[in-house]
């Protein structure tokens, strides 16, 4: 029974992971249907800045709350920011063109930040404070580190704060009626095109801080770490229904217990593959995603 | 009329070039290694290591018959059909000697093209036996064998920790998981009990489910066989997290500076089969004092990269050309001290395993237990 505690913390923790970057391909996908390849390289990204500043901060003497903390904020908007840009550069100009188009613009863009990432950085690991990451709760065997739990609490006010966003306050508001008819939107006073901006920025600020975290729980972070986790992430979304938020969110768990499991109960070698497995067979029996539906009042 | 003379003219001048360039000979010397993705830091530890060996035989007066020495590096990824890709790329560039690779995936298909046009391969880092077990006449090797790699770990084990029971994990390519299957066949052989044999994926980051499973068998020693220094670094760090007191043995693909630059306190007290370097030997030192004030602490395998370049370059000096039959007769003759080790080559191209323990200690890799004598250093 320990045993199946402690793979299942295993699972949340890696779960909220995959959700968070899962929540940025949902949103962009929602508002202009574009599935934005380079969101893996935002995570990426967001991995590296943060040890940048938490090394900053740390070396400056700053608690720990304050290099935790600090440096996620700064992290988020850097990437945010970065996100905008991209969007400003790669998939703006090609608004009107066909969806292809965007698609490849989005591969050039996701193969241009991980080249960047290399080129600046170093092919090398990059390693984060470790002093930090350390110590943690014990029930009998089952281990419950200080960071996982940092991990669960960030992740869960993340996801809330999104919620609250989307579907309370005005700006969610427009962000829903951008998504679902553009042009009427703009009819009755939207500025579309800035709701998309800040859309990619919320998304990249998500996965920026799911980097943040990744490389804080397992210690180190490289130029190529944004591929593997954009894909699961990617599958997540589709298996949550691509352009629900909701349904991004227990995709990423789903994907996350999934492989944990797998690998703790079969094997670590398919763990992948089972993750995939669930994937496909999902889509083969309900073609939307486990939450997702025609109606388009549920996407972003 | 002009035109012709003035053409004839040119001709003359082109062709007075052309064997100008045909009398500077260059001696060119290919390396192989991943200088990109998740091994780069050991590609770029054997570029630097040639490289290394290179500056001190131009230092040295060069070569006779030679203007120049060139440096051909080549980037194989640890991919096979890169890394074939990267030996032809070598021929058409006419490349007399290689030093490479580092995957043994990498340099079991790459020496095969290279074979078939007599070009010499010293490979500095791929361990596993089928490298000189094929009988290709152009083959050597500079490091050890994964067999008495597995021999040594299993002995250290049964001799030192007293252990019974183990659990192997490796991530599945040719060294990492045939080095592993060896160590398993051997425990067994031996009498000790293998808890689970899991493999990994190349890539991954996340170890939590395997580590989880490992701690619930509570094995004595847990055998890490991963090819890739970073991601034992990673498991190292889940693995204290996750509060596995089980020993940890690792192997030579793992020993690099930045295993204990990232793992910091978790790589205390790791165990790794790595093979004897005499930090004291005249030939280490000059070797050192060109490498560190260039690229800093040398990796797992720049030393071998420094010592196969340099067996090549002698060989080819004593050989006075570069004829494969004639270079590889010179190569057999050598018999000297090397930085890493004594370098006599056998028939089959192997130039003898020298594992033994070293362990992680205050930040730092320090010899540990010799096998030869059985006794802590």
């Amino acid at each position: 029974m320990e045993y199946f505690f402690q793979q299942l913390i295993n699972g949340v923790t890696l779960g909220g992971i995959y959700a968070l970057i899962a929540l940025g391909y949902t949103m962009v996908y929602g508002i202009i249907q574009l599935i934005n390849f380079a969101h893996g390289e935002f995570f990426a990204a967001g991995g590296y800045v943060g040890v940048i500043f938490m090394s900053y901060l740390a070396a400056q003497g700053a608690p720990i709350w304050l290099c935790l903390g600090g440096s996620l904020l700064l992290t988020m908007c850097y990437c945010a920011m970065l996100a905008m840009a991209v969007e400003k550069v790669a998939y703006k100009p090609l608004r009107n063109s066909s969806r292809l188009s965007v698609l490849l613009s989005a591969l050039g863009m996701s193969i241009f930040l991980q080249n960047g990432l290399m080129l600046t950085q170093g092919v090398y690991d990059k390693a984060y404070p470790s002093e930090l990451t350390s110590g943690g709760f014990e029930f009998g065997t089952v281990m419950l580190s200080y960071m996982q739990i940092f991990i669960f609490c960030i992740t869960a006010f993340l996801l809330v704060a999104l919620n609250t966003l989307v579907f309370k306050t005005r700006i969610g508001k427009a962000m829903r009626s951008t998504a679902q008819d553009k042009i009427m939107s703009a009819l009755v006073g939207i500025n579309s095109n800035r709701i998309i901006s800040l859309t990619f920025a919320i998304g990249a600020g998500l996965a920026a801080a799911a980097g943040i975290m990744v490389g804080l729980y397992y210690g180190s972070v490289r130029y190529d770490m944004g591929f593997v986790p954009g894909i699961k992430a990617f599958a997540a979304a589709v298996l949550g229904g691509i352009g629900n938020i909701t349904g991004a969110m227990i995709g990423g768990f789903i994907i996350g217990m999934v492989e944990i499991f797998a690998a703790g109960y079969i094997s670590g070698e398919y763990k992948d593959v089972f993750a995939f497995i669930i994937l496909i067979a999902v889509l083969y029996f309900r073609p939307t995603g486990i939450m997702g539906e025609n109606i388009d009042d549920t996407r972003v | 009329m002009k035109r012709t003379v003035l053409l004839a003219l040119l001709t003359a001048v082109i062709l007075m070039i052309g064997s100008g360039i045909a009398d500077a000979k260059t001696l060119k010397l290919g390396t192989m290694g991943p200088l990109t993705g998740p091994y780069a830091a050991d590609g770029n530890d054997i570029k630097n290591g040639a490289q290394t060996a290179v500056d001190v035989i131009l230092e040295q007066g060069g070569i006779p018959g030679f203007d120049d020495i060139e440096l051909l590096p080549q980037d194989t990824a640890c991919d096979p059909r890169q890394a074939v890709a990267s030996a032809n790329k070598l021929i058409n560039e006419e490349a007399n000697g290689v030093v490479g690779s580092y995957c043994s995936s990498a340099t079991l298909p790459a020496s095969e093209v290279l074979d078939e046009e007599d070009i010499i391969m010293i490979t500095p880092a791929s361990t596993n036996e089928q490298v000189t077990s094929r009988g290709l006449p152009y083959m050597f090797r500079m490091c050890g064998r994964d067999d008495d790699q597995g021999t040594i770990a299993i002995d250290f084990m049964q001799q030192m920790l007293d252990t019974k029971t183990i659990y192997i994990v490796d991530d599945k390519t040719a060294y990492s998981q045939g080095l592993a299957d060896n160590v398993e066949k051997l425990a067994e052989k031996r009498g000790l009990k293998v808890l689970g044999h899991e493999h990994v994926n190349q890539g991954d980051k996340d170890f939590s489910a395997i580590l989880t499973k490992v701690k619930s068998m509570n094995p004595d020693v847990y055998y890490m066989s991963m090819q890739n220094s970073a991601t034992g670094a990673l498991m190292l760090i889940q693995s204290k997290r996750m509060g596995i007191d089980a020993d940890v043995v690792a192997q030579d693909a793992v020993y690099h500076p930045q295993l204990i630059e990232i793992a910091k306190d978790a790589a205390e007290g790791v165990y790794l089969t790595f093979g004897f370097i005499d930090d004291n030997a005249p030939a280490y030192k000059e070797f050192l004092n060109k490498y560190k004030p260039k690229y800093g602490d040398p990796g797992a395998y720049s030393g071998y990269a420094y010592d196969s370049a340099m067996s090549y370059l002698k060989a080819v000096k004593a050989a006075g050309t570069t004829d494969p039959v004639k270079v590889k007769a010179a190569l057999m003759k050598l018999d000297y001290d090397g930085a890493t080790k004594h370098i006599k080559f056998k028939p089959n191209g192997d130039s003898g395993s020298n594992y033994i323990i070293r362990k992680v200690q205050d930040g730092k890799f320090i010899n540990y237990w010799n096998p030869a004598t059985g006794k802590l250093y």
